[in-house]
């Protein structure tokens, strides 16, 4: 096992550092642990957002993306981030932009004016996707990183869409993350843990946040949410694991909107993987800002304890 | 051919060529697109060309006489047609030349269609311009062609048919009934094929097996052939009308009665009795019920094999020697038999490798693999049979329960650009597929059939009234392809899909779903394509060597295609294909012989240092070393040599002559490109 | 589908309205082109099977079709497209792109028709919105003052690492966005819409 500490520009987002800190508190310390060194990327953005900002024009996004990238890219160092949408802006963004010539030259001619180049010579990761690399850090070192296991918990896993599709323009080595229809590897994640992932029906459906649609129309996407919150709680689920603080935020703030809205209620904690990660190394649940959360996390927190 | 070789001035050694220029229009085809006549005029120019004429299709009777009065009135020593492609025409244009008295070998094609107008089809300066250059550069190498003359060599009286399957079992049945020996090789232990693993066919629903055994018992005991099954290709050399052809038979473990007959066990080898695979210990899972029965380490695929020989699984098998003793005095059995290799000599070859599925678990959406109760087609085919592992009776994997509604997944991986299944059509999916809703709809009263599909393709004979009679036995049809599937705690499934008519998502719960898998060639259909040289499509497919004018043959003379390995068939057009591949192989055999083009090597042995690098070099095994004179040089078997001009280019002394491809006519060729013709 | 029949009942002459297809008028052939180049996906290649709206989450709640924005597509049928508000329902989840059997990517032909359709000023107020916060503070989902009293709580500065604790790097990013005239497109339409 390498003990050589990995750096990376830690890419924040907006949600996490905004909404969920202890997203962002927990990735910066349980990398400690796994050799994982997270550097701030100072004067970063929102990535920006690919559905709401995308979707009025794709080339302000190319061109916004690529400051972001440009921060990382004078920094000699890649990027790691902690969120799907994140990944599709700052990692697709990249990887157009290092394909494409064309591209690239019409996004440096507008950031010239800024006194900026967009060059090429950053890479994006996802951590979970470092989590789960052994060259990296890799399901053992994870394990042996756990001090308080979360045995005694059924988790449901929800990868969200942004991270692995569209699949075919996605580049993951080995292919074990690559796929998008019957990935496994983020119940290993989560199994490492010393947590129970439990599979459901249709798991690779979206939380219904993305696009703009919980901004032009919160019902459908609350929708959409509650589909797969019937699908989890079938399957057992004690709590929701996510790798996206726009997912958890759908998630976590959707159950009361959908309390409101539909007069459904339902208690699902929603966690995101860094903070179950925390949990699992011993950080208290108020380091973790867990009380932050909109959907009480204290039933999974109590069976946790029950169980130990 | 018809030819008198030289013609009066050309036996007179004239000091200048004179050629002949022909274009032709191919209607618009060339004419569309390119400035014929300007063509013309500008060929009229070039150096050597004594006569330059155009017209509308120089492939037509007064087209070629063209060709042959000029070669009178103008002497000519070369005739080059401008046209289309030598693979199309240029027999045609030969014999034209060889009637007006020239060697057929002093003529030169130009490619202005195919490579010219087709491609150029917008660009009429460009086009034009490179038909000129076409032209200027076949003249250059007219002026230097020399008569040649094809060699004739027999041709073997025996034929080879590589697969078994129904293809391979018709045109070995065919070529013996011509009277030609026939080998049969088969890499599995018996014949048949994919249709001996099918219930029921298409549109007559008549029973696969009882249509086929009695054409594999037929195969089996025809004198005329020389059945091999457990054998493979290992190596093939020769050419058309001398093939030899080196077979590996692998062990069997069991001997035949003639094979004991012939090691002096009277009365001996095997019976088919089964005695041993009733004491073997192993119990393996087989393969031809696609895992879903068991079977010994001494087996048959099934009940009626051919030969009804057992055979032993000699990975699984632990030499217990129990059924040597079952077997007792037939002593048919021999565990330590090895594989066997033989050569055989055959004038012609047909190819009939066929398909298998593909490997549709790669299209994770539809979870096969993952899902119990997802299954092929062809599972299907084994769990509908009588004499399938089931006995006939449709069962779920998951809980062996009779299934009350299936879904039929159609285009399950066919018409699949994404790289992960097949672009083609893998054309009887939709009709097998209706045969699969008839049969659940028949066996099972009340069972529920949903049909999903893109397109119905019902079009062969009587294959649209059988859509008709399946839609009015009740079959649900959705116009849709298959989104998803999910799999529910009970094991029943959710098929996710949009009905496109309605224009709505559904989601339709049912106990049994069946993919109609896209085909592909099997895994040893490359191998053996290596071997005899045949070309593939990029789809893997055997490339014809004409898709609509000659779809049994391919561009290696003596070499021909039955069935699913040139393209997905059914079985009539497989057989039809097999028939017609029978007969055409059939025709150099009967001839007698077959006339080799010139295009062999030569070696100017005055010129040849004898250092045998050539010899090593040819992928034809047609050069070897001899000693004429007291010098040790090179000579080439001609008949072996393809002309691929691997040893000319290499010769370090340009010993080495191609003959019809030599040296002083390609560096004319590009001269007259780059020189513009000032040579 | 253009002509409106010049009835002198309103309502008859809507319910009346004209409803087939021609192509002469409906289609605009440059609208394929200009989905295709700004998508990056060839739509006029796709054979209507129906994956992209049998995997789509939002088909099932609503009237949204993708595969119907597809044979738009290729239809040229551009102000159909860009009016319909359907077009806005798309939560950009990729399945259908991923599954598509001809190796399209129906989410950017969404994409390239929101981008057309926000040109024309056409587009949900909640996209313009996210504009605006980021032009003023750099975030689509800014900071604020409860939850600065969390990251303290949590071992955290109060502002991030990002543009909201180093401000100096916002004129940037508002350069940016005029430069693209995004700014310029959202302050019109939402002053319109006051």
């Amino acid at each position: 096992m390498s003990h050589d500490i990995h750096k990376y520009a830690f890419f924040l987002g907006c949600i996490a550092p905004n909404r969920y800190p202890g997203i962002e508190a927990a990735a910066i310390r349980t990398g400690k642990k796994l050799d994982i060194e997270l550097v701030p990327l100072k004067g970063a953005s929102c990535c920006p957002a690919p559905g709401a900002f995308g979707s009025i024009d794709l080339n302000v996004w190319y061109a916004m993306a690529a400051r972001n990238l440009i921060l990382a890219e004078q920094m000699n160092m890649d990027i790691a981030l902690i969120c799907n949408g994140c990944y599709k802006s700052i990692w697709e963004v990249n990887h157009k932009l290092k394909h494409n010539d064309e591209l690239r030259d019409s996004v440096n001619e507008v950031l010239k004016e800024v006194d900026m180049e967009y060059k090429g010579t950053s890479n994006v990761y996802h951590l979970a996707e470092l989590y789960y690399n052994d060259e990296v850090c890799g399901l053992n070192k994870l394990r042996d990183s756990v001090t308080t296991p979360l045995s005694g918990v059924k988790v449901a896993c929800h990868y969200g869409c942004h991270l692995l599709k569209p699949a075919k323009d996605r580049e993951f080595a080995g292919g074990a993350i690559g796929d998008s229809e019957h990935p496994m590897w983020f119940e290993e994640l989560v199994d490492a843990l010393g947590a129970e992932a439990v599979e459901y029906r249709n798991k690779m459906q979206c939380c219904g946040a993305g696009g703009g649609v919980r901004g032009y129309d919160i019902a459908h996407s609350l929708d959409i949410t509650n589909e797969k919150l019937t699908n989890m709680t079938a399957a057992g689920a004690d709590a929701i694991a996510d790798t996206c603080p726009f997912c958890q935020l759908q998630f976590d703030r959707g159950q009361f909107e959908i309390g409101q809205k539909f007069g459904v209620e339902w208690h699902v904690p929603v966690l995101h993987y860094c903070e179950m990660l925390g949990l699992a190394q011993g950080m208290s649940p108020v380091e973790l800002g867990l009380d932050l959360h909109q959907t009480s996390c204290k039933p999974f927190l109590d069976k946790l304890k029950g169980g130990q | 051919m018809v030819y008198t070789g030289k013609n009066a001035a050309a036996a007179e050694a004239p000091e200048e060529p004179r050629i002949g220029v022909f274009i032709c229009h191919c209607g618009t085809n060339i004419a569309g697109s390119i400035d014929v006549p300007a063509v013309r005029d500008y060929a009229a120019t070039i150096p050597h060309v004594v006569v330059a004429q155009n017209y509308a299709y120089m492939c037509s009777t007064p087209g070629q006489n063209m060709i042959k009065d000029a070669i009178a009135e103008h002497h000519l020593t070369g005739v080059v047609v401008a046209a289309c492609t030598p693979r199309l025409h240029e027999p045609t244009f030969r014999t034209a030349t060889a009637n007006g008295g020239l060697n057929p070998f002093r003529f030169e094609m130009a490619n202005i269609r195919d490579q010219g107008s087709w491609v150029h089809m917008h660009d009429w300066d460009g086009g034009t311009a490179k038909a000129k250059d076409a032209i200027r550069i076949a003249v250059a190498k007219a002026t230097k062609l020399e008569d040649l003359y094809p060699m004739s060599v027999p041709v073997e009286h025996r034929a080879l048919v590589v697969g078994a399957g129904i293809g391979g079992i018709q045109a070995s049945m065919d070529l013996a009934a011509a009277g030609i020996e026939t080998y049969l090789i088969e890499k599995q232990p018996t014949i048949g094929g994919r249709m001996s693993q099918l219930d029921k066919t298409f549109p007559t629903l008549d029973c696969s097996q009882c249509i086929l055994s009695p054409k594999m018992a037929e195969a089996g005991r025809t004198p005329g052939i020389k059945l091999y099954t457990l054998a493979e290709i290992e190596n093939v050399e020769g050419y058309i009308g001398n093939f030899d052809v080196t077979i590996r038979r692998h062990a069997r473990g069991v001997l035949t009665p003639n094979e004991a007959a012939a090691k002096g066990i009277i009365g001996g080898g095997c019976t088919g009795c089964g005695d041993c695979s009733n004491v073997c210990p192993v119990v393996k899972p087989n393969e031809w019920e696609f895992n879903m029965a068991p079977r010994k380490a001494i087996y048959i695929c099934h009940a009626q094999v051919v030969p009804l020989i057992y055979t032993i699984d000699f990975d699984a098998c632990v030499k217990c020697g129990l059924c040597i003793t079952a077997c007792g005095t037939k002593k048919a059995i021999d565990l330590e038999m090895q594989d066997e290799l033989f050569t055989i000599k055959v004038g012609t070859v047909i190819l009939a490798t066929g398909y298998e599925a593909f490997p549709i678990e790669q299209k994770k959406e539809w979870g096969y693999k993952l899902y119990d109760n997802v299954i092929t087609s062809l599972e299907f085919e084994r769990l509908i049979c009588a004499s399938g592992p089931t006995i006939g009776h449709l069962v779920r994997p998951s809980d062996g329960e009779t299934p009350q509604s299936v879904g039929f997944v159609l285009c399950a991986g066919s018409r699949d650009n994404t790289g992960i299944g097949k672009p083609y059509c893998s054309r009887f999916c939709c009709m097998y597929s209706l045969k699969h809703a008839h049969q659940v709809i028949e066996k099972i009263p009340g069972c529920r059939a949903y049909i999903f599909y893109m397109d119905i393709r019902s079009f062969g004979k009587a294959y649209e009234e059988f859509y008709y009679r399946v839609q009015n036995e009740g079959a649900k049809f959705i116009r849709g392809r298959v989104a998803q599937i999910q799999e529910l705690p009970n094991k029943n499934l959710i098929v996710v899909a949009e009905d496109t008519l309605l224009g709505n998502q559904v989601q339709i719960e049912v106990d049994l779903v069946v993919l109609a898998a896209a085909i592909q060639p099997t895994a040893e259909t490359e191998i053996v394509r290596r071997q005899f040289g045949v070309s593939c499509s990029g789809d893997k497919w055997l490339l014809e060597a004409h898709p609509k004018l000659n779809p049994c043959g391919t561009t290696t003379a003596g070499v021909y295609l039955a069935g699913v390995c040139q393209g997905p068939k059914d079985i009539p057009d497989t057989v039809a294909q097999a028939e017609g591949a029978a007969s055409a192989a059939s025709i150099p055999i009967h001839s007698g012989h077959v006339e080799l083009e010139p295009y062999y090597a030569q070696c100017m042995q005055n010129l040849c240092a004898g250092c045998g690098m050539c010899t090593r070099l040819c992928p034809y095994s047609a050069l070897s070393m001899t000693v004429v004179d007291g010098r040790t040089v090179m000579e080439v078997t001609a008949a072996k040599c393809k002309g691929c001009g691997t040893c000319g280019g290499f010769c370090p002394g340009g010993a080495i002559k191609m003959q019809h491809f030599t040296s002083p006519q390609i560096l004319a060729q590009i001269d007259a490109f780059f020189l513009g013709g000032e040579q | 589908m253009t002509s409106a029949k010049a009835y002198k009942d309103a309502a008859l002459a809507a319910r009346l309205s004209d409803r087939v297809y021609r192509p002469a008028e409906d289609s605009d052939p440059s609208f394929t082109a200009e989905v295709e180049k700004i998508g990056g996906t060839a739509a006029h290649l796709c054979f209507q099977c129906g994956t992209c709206t049998g995997s789509c989450p939002s088909a099932p709640r609503s009237s949204y079709r993708i595969r119907t924005f597809m044979r738009r597509a290729n239809l040229g049928m551009k102000d159909v497209c860009l009016n319909d508000p359907d077009l806005w329902l798309c939560t950009t989840c990729y399945t259908c792109s991923d599954r598509c059997p001809r190796d399209l990517i129906p989410t950017d032909v969404i994409m390239a028709m929101r981008n057309m359709a926000a040109k024309q000023g056409i587009v949900p107020k909640n996209f313009l919105a996210t504009v605006n916060f980021i032009y003023n503070t750099g975030h689509g989902v800014p900071n604020n003052d409860a939850n600065r009293v969390a990251r303290v709580k949590l071992g955290l500065e109060p502002e991030p690492e990002t543009t909201c604790k180093y401000p100096e790097f916002l004129p940037a990013i508002r350069k940016i966005l005029e430069a693209y005239g995004t700014k310029q497109l959202a302050d019109k339409v939402l002053s319109e819409g006051q």
